[in-house]
This record gives C-alpha cells, sequence and structure tokens, in this order.
C-alpha cells in the first residue's frame, strides 16, 4: 500500500497538476480565453449552459465537502495527504467553475439565486446521500461514494461535455481537460485505497451496494430531467455549429463518442448512452474492489 | 500559471497588478483563489522537492542531536495533522465560498507540512514514521489537537479560526522560525518553507476575525476565554519544544514571549 500511496503524495501532485496540466491557464484555460460570441449571443444556448455550468458547481461543492470531510476520516497519513490534493482540486473546480458561469454573463451577486434556480433537486439528493455517509464518519462509504461513484460520475460526463464542446468552445473544452485528468486520479485512489479495506471490511458490502443503488438512481433521475428540456438547445447548437462550419468552408465534422454520433444522435439516444457507459464504469471499477454492483430502479 | 488578471478592479492611483488595488469583495475573491495560492507556493517550491534544494548537502548529525531532531519532527508532525484535520473539517463549516476555498488550500499546504516532516524523518532513519510520532508526541500538543477538533465537530467556525489559524498558527510560526536558524542546512531549508504558509494561514485568521469581531463585538469575551483555555496546552507544548531543541534556560521564556506577543500584535482581542 505504501508504494502506490507514495504516487498519490503532495509531491506529485505539485508536479503533475500545478507545474504539469495546469501550467499557463487561468481558471483551466489559456490566458484570452472566452466564451465564444455564437453562444453569448444566443439565448438559448446561453440559458443551456448556463444550467449545465450550475449542476458542475452543485456536483462539484459536494466533491469539496465530501473530499474535506473525508481527510479526517481516513485510517492513515498518506490517505489523508492525498485526500487533501483532492479537496484542493474539488475547491479548484468549483472556482473555475463558478467564473464560467460569471463569463456567461451571470452577475456575482446573482450566483446563489442562480445555482438555486437551475440546480436539479435529484442531483441535490444523490450529493445529500453521500454527504450523510461522510457526516456519519463511515470512511469506506465516503470514498466509494465519493471517488468511484460522484468522480465516475463526473469523469464520464465532463468528457461528453468536452466531446460536444471542442469545436464550438475551445475554452470550455480545456477548463473540462483538466477536470477530467484530475477525475481520473481520484477515480484511481478510490479503486486502489478501498479494495484493501473492503476484505479487511466484508460486512460492509451490502450496506455500501444499497449506497451505489440508491446514488444511480437519482443520477439516471438527473439525467432524465436535463436531457427532457434539452432537445431545443441540442438543435439550436447543432444548427450554430452548421452555420460555422458553413462559413469556414467545411463540415463540423463527427464529434463521435462512445460510439454516438453527437452530431446526428436523438437527445434520447445521447442520454441513453451517457447512462450506459456510466452504469458500465460502475460495474467494473465495483467488480476491481468487490462491490457487486446493483442495477438501479429507472426513474419514472 | 500565469498571472491573474487583475486590472479591471484595481482602483485609480493603485498598482492595478496588486491585490491591495482591488476592492474589497475583489480582493477577498482573488486572495483566496486556486489561481493566488498556487501564485503564492511557486515562488518557494518550484525546484524544492520534499521542501529543499536537492543538492543541498546533509549534515552528519550527531547521534544525541540526531535524537532530538527526530523528536521535534514528531511533535512538529502532530501539530500539522491537527492543523490538516482542523482545516479540513472547517471547509464545510466556512460561512462562503471564497473562505471554502481558501481553507481548501490551507488543507494542501497541511498536508505538504505533514508529508515534509515525515520524509524528513526517513531521511533521519526512521523507518516507522507514523509509529514515531505516536511514540514522541507531548501530551500537550496532543491535548489541544483533541480541543481543536471537538471546537471544529462543535461546528464553531468562530472558534476554529481563532484556535487553528490564530494560536496554533501562531504557535507554529514562533518555533519553526525559531527553529530554522539553530537547524541543520536541510531542515531550515524545510521550515522556511513551513513558515511562508504560516504568514499567508495566520493572515487569514486575523483577517477573518477582524472583520467578524467589529460586527459581533461581544464575541470578544468567548475569544479570550477559549485563548485562557488553550494557552496552557500552548505552553505545555513549547516547553515540550523547548527541551526537543536543546535551548537553554535563559533562552525558554522568550519563546513564550514571542508567541504571546505575536498572538497580542494581531489585534483580535484588544
Amino acid at each position: 500500500m505504501a508504494d502506490f500511496l507514495s504516487q498519490y503524495s503532495i509531491q506529485r501532485w505539485l508536479e503533475m497538476c500545478p507545474q504539469g496540466y495546469l501550467e499557463d491557464t487561468v481558471y483551466g484555460h489559456a490566458e484570452g480565453g472566452s466564451e465564444p460570441p455564437e453562444l453569448l449571443d444566443n439565448e438559448v444556448l446561453l440559458e443551456s449552459s448556463i444550467a449545465t455550468t450550475v449542476q458542475l458547481i452543485a456536483g462539484e461543492r459536494c466533491a469539496l465537502a465530501a473530499s474535506s470531510g473525508l481527510v479526517n476520516l481516513a485510517p492513515d497519513f498518506a490517505s489523508k495527504r492525498f485526500l487533501a490534493t483532492q479537496t484542493l482540486d474539488e475547491a479548484r473546480h468549483v472556482e473555475i467553475f463558478t467564473q464560467r458561469l460569471f463569463d456567461l454573463g451571470v452577475a456575482k451577486e446573482d450566483l446563489e439565486s442562480t445555482v438555486d434556480r437551475y440546480a436539479n433537486p435529484n442531483l441535490v439528493r444523490f450529493a445529500e446521500i453521500l454527504l450523510e455517509k461522510v457526516s456519519d464518519g463511515d470512511f469506506i462509504a465516503g470514498v466509494v461514494g465519493q471517488n468511484i461513484v460522484l468522480e465516475g460520475m463526473a469523469f464520464t460526463v465532463f468528457e461528453l461535455l468536452e466531446a460536444t464542446s471542442r469545436d464550438l468552445n475551445p475554452k470550455f473544452a480545456q477548463t473540462l481537460s483538466g477536470t477530467i485528468a484530475d477525475e481520473r486520479r481520484h477515480v484511481g485512489f478510490g479503486e486502489n485505497r478501498i479494495g484493501s479495506l473492503i476484505s479487511e471490511h466484508p460486512e460492509k458490502r451490502g450496506e455500501i451496494e444499497r449506497m451505489q443503488q440508491e446514488m444511480s438512481y437519482y443520477m439516471l433521475a438527473t439525467f432524465a430531467d436535463v436531457f427532457s428540456d434539452s432537445g431545443e438547445s441540442v438543435e439550436e447548437g447543432r444548427r450554430v455549429a452548421n452555420d460555422l462550419a458553413a462559413e469556414r468552408g467545411g463540415d463540423p465534422g463527427d464529434a463521435a463518442w462512445h460510439g454516438a454520433d453527437l452530431g446526428s444522435a436523438s437527445v434520447e439516444e445521447i442520454e441513453g448512452v451517457l447512462a450506459d457507459t456510466v452504469l458500465g464504469e460502475f460495474r467494473s471499477r465495483l467488480g476491481r474492489i468487490g462491490i457487486e454492483y446493483q442495477s438501479p430502479s429507472v426513474p419514472a | 500559471m500565469t498571472s491573474t488578471q487583475l486590472g479591471a478592479a484595481g482602483s485609480e492611483g493603485l498598482d492595478s497588478e496588486e491585490p491591495h488595488g482591488l476592492d474589497e469583495t475583489a480582493f477577498y475573491r482573488e486572495v483566496r483563489s486556486f489561481s493566488f495560492w498556487f501564485e503564492a507556493v511557486e515562488g518557494y517550491l518550484e525546484g524544492r522537492p520534499h521542501g529543499y534544494v536537492p543538492s543541498t548537502p546533509d549534515e552528519e548529525l550527531d547521534p544525541r542531536r540526531r535524537e532530538r531532531l527526530i523528536t521535534t519532527l514528531c511533535n512538529y508532525c502532530v501539530g500539522e495533522a491537527a492543523a490538516l484535520e482542523g482545516a479540513s473539517g472547517m471547509v464545510r463549516l466556512a460561512p462562503n465560498h471564497n473562505s471554502r476555498i481558501f481553507m481548501a488550500t490551507q488543507v494542501a499546504d497541511e498536508a505538504r507540512h505533514l508529508e515534509v516532516f515525515l520524509h524528513r524523518l526517513g531521511e533521519l532513519g526512521v523507518t516507522d514514521p507514523e509509529l514515531e510520532v505516536r511514540r514522541r508526541a507531548h501530551p500537550s500538543i496532543v491535548a489541544f489537537k483533541h480541543q481543536l477538533l471537538e471546537l471544529v465537530d462543535a461546528g464553531d467556525w468562530d472558534a476554529a479560526v481563532f484556535a487553528l489559524n490564530v494560536l496554533l498558527e501562531t504557535l507554529e510560526f514562533t518555533v519553526f522560525r525559531h527553529h530554522a536558524r539553530t537547524a541543520d542546512v536541510i531542515t531550515s531549508q524545510i521550515l522556511d518553507g513551513v513558515v511562508s504558509d504560516e504568514r499567508r494561514h495566520l493572515g487569514f485568521g486575523e483577517n477573518t476575525l477582524g472583520h467578524h469581531l467589529v460586527g459581533h463585538p461581544t464575541d470578544r469575551t468567548r475569544l479570550i476565554e477559549i485563548k485562557g483555555h488553550l494557552d496552557s496546552l500552548v505552553m505545555g507544548a513549547l516547553d515540550g519544544a523547548y527541551g526537543d531543541l536543546g535551548l537553554h534556560r535563559g533562552e525558554r521564556p522568550k519563546l513564550g514571549r514571542d508567541y504571546l506577543q505575536a498572538v497580542e500584535r494581531l489585534g483580535i482581542l484588544s
């Protein structure tokens, strides 16, 4: 364990992140990067971007609260130190996504009311289930909920958003790339550290499986809510991408993600691919730590 | 990372690249951000893995001095573990997102301190640093840690900021600065980097409580009571540090006085 944890030290984190892929960035993107005018001047795309960004902030606020709470619960110094880097990563994510809201024109004094207005209630419930475990002092369930379920979801959602933003919004795509790199590290820690703890405490399995099932249910309910409202903005985004490509004398290109053509797939298809991808990730990652994946019921 | 762009919010006549040129809200947003933290630490951590320049030759310490240094570093680890656990618990208590983000940077700082001290213990030949820390910990610093975490667990933000960012940080600032003057070169470099962080943490504590007490002057009495209670533990911890550092009797009261004066200078309780 000691050798594996040496890869998660503060020293390594400093070299990989601030002195690595975050070098020469401001709020996670290249200095001078900005949201594209085609988005800022388009009412439908702007509102959709604000709503999406609020979900990211809500998720990252939960991750910040959970990871900081887990520092105290960690059974050894090396895990505490890793979770300290994760706490700072999550705070950075809160900061950069909050800054994106400001870049989208949300006034600073309207930040909290905007978050309250757009935060999906199912995502809030998802977060509450995790934070209850942390508040109860349950380190193993907390790390599984945080570093495998929450981070696994965030990782996949960020990948999808990055794929859809790459051409139209390179600034946001770069911001997401940095967070994806962070999340990959967090998921890796969860898998590596928790496997041995689960085998030491097999009695925890049932409770953790129930937590995963419940969190998965609220995650799917969040996806269902978000995608059911996104038809107009997806179509508008495609129209703008086509117009831009025509102006540049080319075609909008193939944005493929996990087999789905993001330029033509229906909203339902994209939601299905996202849900299948996240749940597939859960299944394989949980299997690696000795937890049996539980299928959630499908939200109405 | 590049310099942050401060110009737009700067007041006329002040250097627009300096945080002090910002209005109060923009100032707090700036100095409590990840970017500000990184720019602050970059200067003194760049090229110093584990807190010191790798080419620095390690002095040969005589066995007695080495033993003392191990005990001292073990007790520093208790203090840093207290700060790490305290700061991480305080992230959720923070009253706003700027403070929450600042506390997250402090969590990483405290974890780095713990890491560099543990690493130094390893270099000094300690094979199981966690066990050694438990063996050599002075009761006073352990008791201080329990008291601090009780305040955090009780959700008492103001008292926790006072105990951690004022009292513990001042204690560490005073002892580390003193020790850096007499330590071997590598330990001295490590301590200099840690002291630079403590200065930032102290600034946050002073600023946060200073503003709070302006609006809630009656809370001062409660903080004075907490100080009265914790001072005996701080003095006990200092007593332990005297012996570990091998201070002569004549020097001992000076460190305690330095601590009390440092707290006094913050002006929070006067």
